[in-house]
This record gives structure tokens, sequence and C-alpha cells, in this order.
């Protein structure tokens, strides 16, 4: 079972003494020439729960955690960069916009962030049905970061610290505070590493070889990651790559084809109205030949065809390079060219992610419609970094092998802003909760992208940089981002992770719903009224009266079209008439995925303990017995999912459990009678 | 919990030149040691070796036979297995399985070999009933049929329709996780397309189950005819055994008489029935019963009316009550009897035009000096088996109603989402069909993963906005 109690945990409840380190005790990895005993915190507190990163994972962390009222510390090497968009400051899309909006519905900060700094709005899958609908937002890479800042300081409990983490101080195999570059030490119960794509990050353009970064123009995070090695993790690399950005003042925008924002009000959060910044517009373009020929010519100046790079990359985020190679059929990608603030005129250069030398990404940007005259603001480049293989986790994102320890973000692997938000929140809670003695808190796969995230990379692993998409998860139609507030809300209610201005709003919100519901399936649609909507819509006109439900069934009717002119007690374009739709007219679908859901969770209802001797289940292939050692399972549905184990280990898992439990209870049992004999 | 060692002699029990006993287990090694003590250790991998075996308590030898040892995984179990070939006494072999024994290995359940094989993941569950089919069979086309199935042929073939469904479920959902990308979305109609092939094949394989499943079964072929026809004396002739009493007298046969039988090279259950009419007494009324049970389940019926009896209102009824639901193939028997140079159906004897029109074969046959047999053999053959004989011998074959439903659920879901996207379903609810349609192949073979269909699609679109 994961989570255990802190109170178990050797150290808890007592003062431990600073300065010197008992022999238990040991200062893993700290910057040798301060010593090991280092400075204690100025003011000698000890925190519940320690951060360390402010990406976008560790500000949901130390946020979540603050919110449950644990004593919460977030320490980063540059408090002006928290929050900072790393690569392309835009937040959501498909799937990705659903996790966004389940982050906000947690009471994350994500949601209000991106609306308080979105310049540039689109739904997409606007054309497909409501339940893939993704909402995606450009942001102003300024005000991004401020407004992650702001939500941050309304916590009471939650203090910032500007210092480079150097290592875990160490405790009975327990994290129990943390050693800074500057030689501070700060004691803490439990400890959050999101160290993004610092660990011995390596940044590399062209031929050159690479420079140590954990972003461009910042110091990475070497000591740490040794120390978290030494630790006995297991550790890989992955690479990833940026675009060049241009100067919006040497772009020929009349060569090049405008891309509006969508005009709607919609907001990721469902709990904070903020106020939205002027909007703007994006641009398209489009990559020839003549770029094509280029890249092939150049190939092997790329650090990553070049053979500098050694981690292996995504495929849905590819470079150029990758692009050409794959495609070579292809006559055209697709550019998009996205402002980068409302107050410069610097443009993120979408879909030309390269590691080629600065040369030849000059000369192949001249051959891009617009782009002629086009000056490189900031040259595209790769990096590479270390992450930690998620099978090392639960699902609280705790390390299995060091209690106290949780990771999130892209150091387990993942690449993008809301994987990391979504993990970030998933361990701060679960942080927090340790740190007060609570229970853990876990997302279930039918429940939430989050659930999906989350089991994904702790049972299947991840071979690529892990992205989500839509057809990971088993139940699209359930996890909508019209509906994350009705799944998530209560659940983080409950837990206390919403402040009551949240909670207030999610009540109106629930209540609208079921209001909005109700009126549609008793309210009876006139002849008179709707016959004329109809016939625009070229759905057959109604002779009696009949209930507003019946009209939406029909596939042609949609809610916006219907209830355009108002007289209903819903706005027709926001997150209630999306959810109608879907859930009217495709109750059908909807309720085959509910009693799939519920299959799922008969099966999850076989819990696995985490004593198992899997290695001693003969019955089962020696292949599939590692596999399960290594994941340990919390039940068989999870069992599974785990990829190489066959329904023939499962039959045999089932047995052996059988046998195991039987055995356990019966040696029990002759404790038990040797006791009272 | 330790898995044991398993002994069990492989081939018929009963006497025959050779007998194969199969061991298999983490202990192999060492009951090899004990029973066969001049083996060399390790035994060699593979190669068969002649040598002495004997009894572990005392030594005594029991035979000189050959050993075979497979070092696991690569053997059939997946396990150490080892074969010994002895002679094919029946006390040798029980001698040789008690030696076995008594060296630590238990006697195996029946079908544990295979169990085990399926469990360690050596044959998937399809090639598992192969197995089992393989054993069993008792005509060339289900043996036929099993080797194929066993090779992997049906397994390929589940496996190759599933991967088709990935495809299709790729193709639809790119678009709905990249909608920004360089490619558009696939036209709706192009994923009907496909999905309608993957339909016509899924329709084609479940086309294979009715004759497939009574490749296992035996195809029930029921004699019916009014009484004294010569149903048992045929019955008796294609058996080859005088197992139906014969006389002379109307009403001889009461209860029902049922055997397995090979007609053709394929297999049936054929069954004997008391003569059909009216007015007699109880038992044989009873009798009658019964027969009629049996024809309202049989494959196909033989009626019986002998070339020296007229045809008449009985026949042309019982055509009329069977002839739409079951091939009826009308039996002239007692062929010898008719008169030389008389061919069949002279003297109006074949009935109505309607009534040839409604029977599905016909054949002239005597009991007594075995005219005509072959013919209704063959006929019978290809009547109930002729869709598989024409398919070719390495077409896969639904032989199990588990394999049949499977297609089936799966064909069903295809063609609902076929009707889904027709009618205008997004894509995003009616993928659920092709989910289930997915699942219900992989039920039949193995899991999925999500995984899969990303690759998919990847591998063809060009993503990366
Ligand atoms: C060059 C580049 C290209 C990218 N391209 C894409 C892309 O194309 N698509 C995509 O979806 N995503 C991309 N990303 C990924 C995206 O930026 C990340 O997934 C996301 O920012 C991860 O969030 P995080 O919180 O895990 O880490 P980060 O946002 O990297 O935050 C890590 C934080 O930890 C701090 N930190 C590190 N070490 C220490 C330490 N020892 N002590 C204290 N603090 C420390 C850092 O200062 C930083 O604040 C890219 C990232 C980079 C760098
Ligand atoms: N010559 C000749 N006589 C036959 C042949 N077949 C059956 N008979 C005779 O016909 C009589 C009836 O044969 P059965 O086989 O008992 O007929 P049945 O249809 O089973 O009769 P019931 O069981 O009474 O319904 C017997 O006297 C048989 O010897 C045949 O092929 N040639
Ligand atoms: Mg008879």
């Amino acid at each position: 079972m994961p989570g255990g109690r802190v109170a178990d945990a050797p150290g808890a409840g007592r003062t431990p003494k600073r300065g010197v380190m008992p022999g238990r005790e040991q200062v893993m990895k700290e910057d040798a020439t301060r010593g090991a005993g280092g400075r204690a915190d100025a003011r000698g507190e000890r925190y519940d729960v320690i951060v360390i990163g402010g990406g976008h994972a560790g500000t949901e962390a130390a946020a979540a955690a603050a919110r449950l009222c644990a004593r919460t510390l977030l320490i980063t090497p540059d408090l002006d960069r928290i929050g900072q968009m790393s690569c392309n400051p835009a937040i959501g899309g498909v799937a990705k916009g659903v996790v966004a909006r389940e982050v906000d519905a947690l009471g994350g900060v994500m949601g209000r962030a991106t609306d308080a700094s979105r310049i540039h709005f689109r739904m997409l899958n606007r054309s497909k049905g409501p339940a893939v609908w993704g909402p995606r937002a450009q942001c102003d890479r300024g005000l991004y970061p401020r407004a992650v800042r702001r939500v941050l300081d309304e916590l009471p409990d939650l203090v910032l610290m500007q210092e480079m983490v150097s290592g875990l101080i160490m405790e009975g195999g327990r994290p129990r505070g943390v050693v800074t570059r500057g030689g501070q030490v700060v004691e803490g119960k439990v400890v959050v590493v999101t160290a993004g794509t610092f660990l011995r990050g390596k940044i590399h353009v062209g031929g050159e070889a690479g420079v140590d970064a954990g972003r461009a123009g910042e110091a990475p995070s070497l000591e740490l990651a040794e120390a978290l090695e030494a630790e006995g993790l297991e550790l890989a690399r992955f690479k990833t790559g940026t675009p060049p950005r241009v100067d919006g003042r040497t772009v020929d925008f009349s060569r090049v084809e405008v891309q509006e924002s969508h005009p709607e009000d919609f907001r990721f959060s469902g709990y904070v109205r903020e106020e939205l910044p002027e909007q703007t517009v994006c641009w398209i373009t489009w990559t020839g030949q003549e770029l094509r020929d280029l890249i092939q010519d150049n190939l092997e100046r790329s650090a990553l065809y070049g053979g500098a790079l050694s981690g292996r990359g995504p495929r849905y985020c590819p470079s150029i390079e990758d692009k050409i190679v794959r495609f070579p059929d292809n006559p055209r990608h697709q550019v998009f060219l996205e402002p980068e603030g409302l107050h410069t005129r610097e443009l993120y250069v979408n879909g030309l992610s390269t590691s080629l030398p600065l040369e030849v990404q000059e000369a192949f940007l001249r051959t891009v419609p617009g782009l002629e005259e086009a000056r490189i603001t900031r040259m595209g480049y790769a990096i590479e970094y270390d992450y930690f293989p998620p099978h090392q986790l639960r699902h609280t994102l705790e390390v299995r092998a060091i209690p106290g320890l949780f990771f999130a973000g892209q150091i387990n692997g993942t690449t993008g802003y809301e994987e990391a938000a979504g993990q970030g929140i998933v361990a701060g809670t679960n942080a927090g909760l340790k740190a007060l003695g609570r229970e853990p808190f876990i997302l279930e796969r039918d429940q939430a992208y989050l659930g999906v995230l989350v089991d994904d990379l702790v049972t299947r692993g991840v071979d690529e940089p892990y992205r989500l998409f839509t057809s990971r998860a088993e139940f699209r139609l359930l996890l909508r981002q019209d509906n994350a507030h009705e799944r998530l809300g209560p659940l983080a209610e409950e837990i206390g992770l919403l402040t009551p201005e949240h909670r207030e709003a999610l009540h109106q919100r629930l209540k609208r719903r079921r209001r909005v519901l109700g009126w549609l399936r008793q309210e009876l649609a006139r002849p008179e009224e709707v016959n004329p909507r109809l016939e625009r819509m070229d759905s057959s006109g109604l002779a009696e009266p009949v209930r507003w439900v019946e009209l939406l069934r029909r596939p042609e009717v949609s809610v916006a079209e219907l209830f355009a002119e108002g007289q209903t007690p819903f706005d027709p374009e926001g997150d209630t008439a999306a959810a109608v739709e879907v859930e009217i007219k495709y109750e059908g679908y909807v309720q085959r995925e509910r009693e799939r859901a519920e299959r799922l969770r008969e099966k999850a209802g076989f819990k696995l303990s985490e004593e198992l001797p899997y290695m001693a289940f003969e019955t089962i292939s020696y292949e599939s017995r590692e596999k399960l050692l290594r994941v340990r399972p919390a039940n068989l549905a999870q069992a599974g999912r785990i990829p190489g184990v066959s329904p023939a280990d499962l039959q045999n898992l089932i047995l052996e459990v059988r046998r195991w439990r039987k055995q356990r209870a019966s040696e029990g049992r002759d404790e038990a009678t040797t006791v009272v004999g | 919990m330790e898995v044991d060692t398993i002994v069990a002699r492989s081939t018929a029990p009963g006497r025959g030149a050779l007998a194969v006993l199969r061991v298999s287990g983490p202990a192999t090694r060492q009951v090899l040691e004990k029973v066969a003590p001049e083996l060399e250790v390790p035994p060699p991998d593979r190669r068969p070796t002649l040598t002495q075996l004997v009894d572990p308590t005392d030594g005594d030898a029991v035979d000189r036979g050959l050993v075979t040892f497979f070092a696991g995984p690569a053997s059939y179990t997946g396990e150490d297995l080892a074969e010994l070939s002895v002679h094919g006494g029946v006390l040798v072999t029980a001698l040789m399985e008690e030696a076995c024994r008594k060296a630590g290995a238990r006697q195996a359940e029946p079908g544990e070999f295979t169990r085990r094989a399926y469990l360690n993941g050596k044959l998937d569950l399809v090639q598992a009933e192969a197995v089992a089919d393989m054993v069993d069979a008792e005509s060339p086309a289900l043996h036929r049929a099993a080797v194929h199935q066993m090779d992997g042929g049906l397994s390929g073939r589940l496996a190759g329709l599933r991967e088709a469904l990935l495809e299709v479920e790729a193709l639809l959902v790119h678009h709905i996780d990249f909608p920004e990308e360089d490619d558009p979305p696939v036209p709706a109609s192009t994923i009907v397309d496909r999905a309608q092939e993957v339909e016509d094949r899924l329709g084609r394989l479940l086309a294979t189950a009715p004759e497939g499943e009574l490749l296992r079964e035996g195809a029930l072929a029921v004699l019916a005819g009014r009484p004294n026809t010569g149903k048992s004396s045929l019955y008796n002739a294609l058996l080859g055994q005088q197992r139906a009493i014969v006389t002379p007298t109307p009403g001889t046969t009461r209860d029902a008489l049922e055997a397995r039988v090979q007609l053709g090279g394929f297999p049936f259950r054929l069954v004997d029935t008391a003569g059909l009419r009216d007015g007699a007494d109880e038992v044989e009324r009873m009798g009658i019963e019964v027969a009629r049970r049996y024809l309202s389940g049989a494959d196909v019926i033989l009626l019986c009316v002998p070339v020296d009896q007229p045809w008449g209102a009985p026949e042309e009824a019982f055509l009329a009550e069977w002839a739409g639901r079951v091939p009826v193939v009308l039996v002239r028997s007692c062929s010898d009897r008719a008169g030389k140079g008389r061919g069949v159906g002279a003297g109006g004897h074949e009935g109505t035009a309607e009534a040839r029109e409604r029977i599905a074969g016909a054949a002239t046959v005597s009991a007594r000096s075995g005219e005509g047999l072959d013919e209704l053999r063959s006929l019978l053959g290809e009547l109930v088996f002729g869709g598989l004989v024409r398919m070719g011998t390495d077409a896969p074959v639904l032989t199990r109603r588990r394999q049949r439903e499977g297609v089936e659920r799966a064909r069903d879901e295809v063609a609902a989402f076929g009707r889904a996207l027709e009618g205008g379903v997004p894509a995003e609810a009616a993928v659920s069909h092709l989910r289930s349609a997915e699942s219900a192949l992989e039920e039949l073979l193995g899991v999925i993963s999500p995984e899969e269909i990303l690759d998919q699609v990847f591998a063809r679109f060009c993503i990366g906005k």
C-alpha cells in the first residue's frame, strides 16, 4: 500500500541535531569545500514539505502541499524564473488542455496563470464532437510566470527560497532535508524533486561539443543528479529540442496566412475569473522542397543526426531533421509563427525545432515564405538530460525505494508543461498528505487524464519522452475538458485542496449543471418555437411538443444552434452546453464506457500486496515475474497493463496469490496459537 | 510455490510397437539421472540416446529405450522436458511410468503438458485448442485443420485481423490527437471502406465456423423412412459392423442408435431410428418421438426408400416437413432387389417434381452388395463439408464455439462501427465499437496496448507541430 504513515518515519517528531551529523546520517553530495555541517536555515524552521525546483511541476507541488496546510518550502535557483516556459509559450491542446483544466479543478495554478496571460486562443477539434475539444492558449512569456508568482504569494503556508540544491540529507533511508550550494541545510519531513531538464543537462547546437546547461542561459544541476544516482536510483537519458526565435520586425507578413484567435470567452479556470489580456493573432507558413534539400545536405552537421546526442527524443515533437528523414516525400510542412508576448516582436517558429548549426538555421529560414529576411534572435538547440525511469515510483509519485522522496515532472521522463503540472499536483498533494500523516490520494484511469498519466508512467514506464494523447485513455468520452471540475472538484474539496472561494464557485457550477440537465429533461420544446430553428439545421419539424432532450438526441441538432437565440437557462457556448451535447447525444456510448470502466474496477478490486514474492511464483514465466517485481502492481488490472504480461500469466498470478494468502493466513494462525498457548 | 515435475504416456494406451513417455518440469534432469543412470550428465540436448532404463528403487532394468532431453525454455512445455521411447507393451509402459514416479515425478493430469505450454507462453489459446483437436482428431479433415491451426494459421489470421482493426482505429483517431498537423483527416468514406474490408474478412472466417465446429463434433446424419426400408441394414453397412438388429419385420428398431463414423474423410455421428408410421404400439410410438428429436437436430437426413417400393404420400409429407430445414438425401435402398438394367427412378419412383426439387441429393445403394455406398459417403461429405473442401486445406477454420463467438462479436462491432460512422456519430464515440471488436479478438489471443495505436499513427503521419 502506497503512502505509509509519517509517524513511523525514523526521526519524525524528534528534533534532529544540527551541525553535527550523527553516525546514521549522511550528507550526500554536498559542496565539499563547505564541510559536512553547513549552515542551518536561518530561522531553524523544519518544513513539512520541501519542493526542489520552481518549474511547472514544482510550483503545482508546492501550491498543493501548502493548500493542505502543510508547511512548505519551494527552493529554486532563480525566483524570477518561477513558472518559466522553457519552450513554446503555449498551454493546452488536445488531451493536454484537459489536463490543464484537471489541474485547475484540483485547485492548481496553471489554469489561472494561463487565463491571465493568454494572448491567443483556439479550441482545437472544434469541428469534431465536444468530447475531444482541446483548448489551447498562446501565452505571453512574461505574463505567465508573473501570474504564477501572484497565485503562489496568496498561500500563507508557502515559503520561497532562491538557492540551488546540491544534495539530500538522508536518515534511515529517508530524506530528512536538503543542502544547498550556498551551504544552507534545510530540514523537512518529505522532499519533492522537480528539477526538469536540469539534471546533467547538456545543450547542443550543430556539431559543436555540448555545453552544460539546464536551459539556454541557465546552469545545470550536476550535484543533485549525482546524489540521487548514489542512492541507487536508475537513471537514463532523453533529449528534446527547440526551434529558433525570430525578430517579428524582419518577417514579411504579407506572405503568410493569419490564424485568428477564437473569439469565445473561454476560461481554463472554473473557480477564479482572471482578467484576460488583449488578444492577438498567429501566422502560418510552409516549408518546401528547397528546405528539404538543404536539410538533407547538412544532416551530418545536426547534433541529433551527427551522433552527438545519444538519448531518445519524442516522435511527436520531432525536429525538422526528423520530419525530413522520416517523411522525405511530404512536399511541405506547416510552420506556425507564434508571438512570444504582447510587448515583444519576437516570434516562436513552431515546427522548425532543430539542432543544426546557426548558419544552416539561417539558410533554411530564408527558404520559408515570409521568413526570407528573418533575423534569428535565439537559435534553436537540442538538450539532453537525465531522467529517472518512472517504474521506480508508486502511484503517489513517491520513490518506492526511498519513502518520503517524491519525483514529479520532466525528471520522470515526460515532456510538456501540462504533464509536469499534473504530476506536480499529484506529488505535492501526496507529499503534503504524507507529511500530515493522512491517507494517499490516487486518481484512477477512468477519473482523470492525470490517472492515466501516472498509471502509464509507473506501470508501462517510458521509452521516449512521454506526452499525453487521447489515444492513451480508454475512456475518452468520460475524460473531457468540459467536465474536469465536475469529476475532480468534489474530490479536491474533500481532501482540502480548495479554498472557500474555489468551493463556492464549484458548488455554483455543479448546481448550474444539475439545473440545466433537469430543465432539458423536463421542459417541452414547442413546435412554433423550435420548428424554424430545426429547419435551419435540416431537421424535421415537430407536430407536437417534445422534451428538449429528445431534440438533442438528433445527430443533426447541435446545442449551440438550437439555443442560439437564448431562452435557456445556460450559455450555449459554455462548458455546460458541451457536456450536455456529449452526455445526451451520445448517452449510449457514454454508458458503454462507464460499463467498461466498471469492469476495469472489478479487476482492480483484486489487490496485490506489496510483499508478494514474485520471483518464487514459478508458474509465471520468468520474464513476467521480473516485470511484476519491477512494477509491483497494486492490483490485477494494473498487472494486466504491464507490457508483456500475458493473460496466462494473470491466471497463474491469481492462483499463486490465493495460495500465498492462504499460506500466510495459516502461518498467522499458527503464531497466534503459539502466543495463546 | 514450486512447480512439480510430471510424467505421462503420450501415446495411446494399449499394445503397440513403441510407446513414448514424457517427463516435464524442473526436476526432469534428476528423474533422468535416476531412471537412466547410464545417460551422460547433464543429458545431451535434443540428441536421442539409446540407454538402459531402470526402476530407481531396485535398479532393475525396465527396458532399453531412446531418451531425448529438451532443455527449457526451448521445449514443448517451455520447461525441461524428456521423451522416453520404450517398447509399446502395456506392462512396459506402466512400469516405466511407475519408475518415473518413484524418481520424483507426478502423474500428469489430462492435458497438463499442453496447459503448461500455454501458461509458459509457448502456445496461444487458439494453438492450445488445436493441440486438443489434433489429439482428438478422428477424421483427416479435422487433423488438417488442427495442424494448420497449431502452426499458428488461425492465430495468424486473427492477429492479422486485429492489426487491421488497429489500423482503422489509427486512421480514425490520428486527427483527434493531431488536428493541426500537416496531414488532413482521412476521409470518413475511406475509413468506412477499410472497416468494411475487415468486416468481410471476419465474415469469411466466420463462415467456416458451422462446418469447423462439425469437424470437431461430427455432423449428425440421421437415417429415416418408413419401417422396413433398410435403415438398420444401411447403418450397419456404413459402420462396417453389425450394430443394429435387422429383421424382415417392420418396426424392428425402437430406440435410436448412434455411432461415430468417417464418411468421405469427414466425421459423422450416424443415427439409426425407428421407422416412421402411424398407428404403432406405444413402445414404437416412443421410438418415433426419439427419431423426431434426432431429426430436428440433424445436419443431414438420409431418407430411405427401397427401389422396389413406390414413392408415396408419407415421403411427400416427410419432405414437406424436413427438407426446408435440413438437407435431405434420398437413398434408394436395396438396389440389388431391382431388376438388371432397371435404372433408379424407373417407374416414377422419385415422386413429384416438387419433391425432386426439395431433395439435396440422391443415391442408390445396396446394403447387401455394398453397391453405391462409396458414392453415398462422398455425397454426404460434400453436402455437409463442401464449403471447407472448396476453401482448400490451408485456410484457417474456426472449430470451436469460443472462437466463433469471439469472431462473431468482432464482426458485429465492426458492422456497428460502419453504421455509426455513416450515421454521423463522431469518431470519438464510434471508435468504441472498434475497441470492442479489438478486445473480442484479443480475448482469443492476447492483450492490447494503446501504445500500438500510437505506433501506427506515428508510422503513418508526419506529426510534429
Ligand atoms: C529546450 C527545451 C525544449 C523543450 N521542448 C518541448 C517541446 O517541444 N514540447 C513540449 O511539450 N515540451 C518541451 N519542453 C519541455 C517543457 O519545457 C517541460 O516539460 C516542462 O517545463 C517541465 O516542467 P518541470 O517542472 O518538470 O521542469 P522545468 O520547467 O524544467 O523546471 C525545473 C525547475 O527546477 C529548477 N531546478 C533544477 N535543478 C534544481 C536544483 N538542484 N535545485 C533547485 N532547483 C532546481 C530549475 O531552475 C527549474 O525552475 C522543452 C524543454 C526544453 C528545455
Ligand atoms: N436384398 C436386400 N435386402 C435388404 C437390404 N437392406 C435391407 N434388406 C432387408 O430388408 C428388411 C428390413 O431391413 P432393416 O434394415 O431392418 O429395415 P429398417 O428400415 O431398419 O426396419 P425398421 O427398423 O423396422 O424400421 C430385412 O429383411 C433386410 O434383410 C438390401 O440392401 N438388399
Ligand atoms: Mg431398423
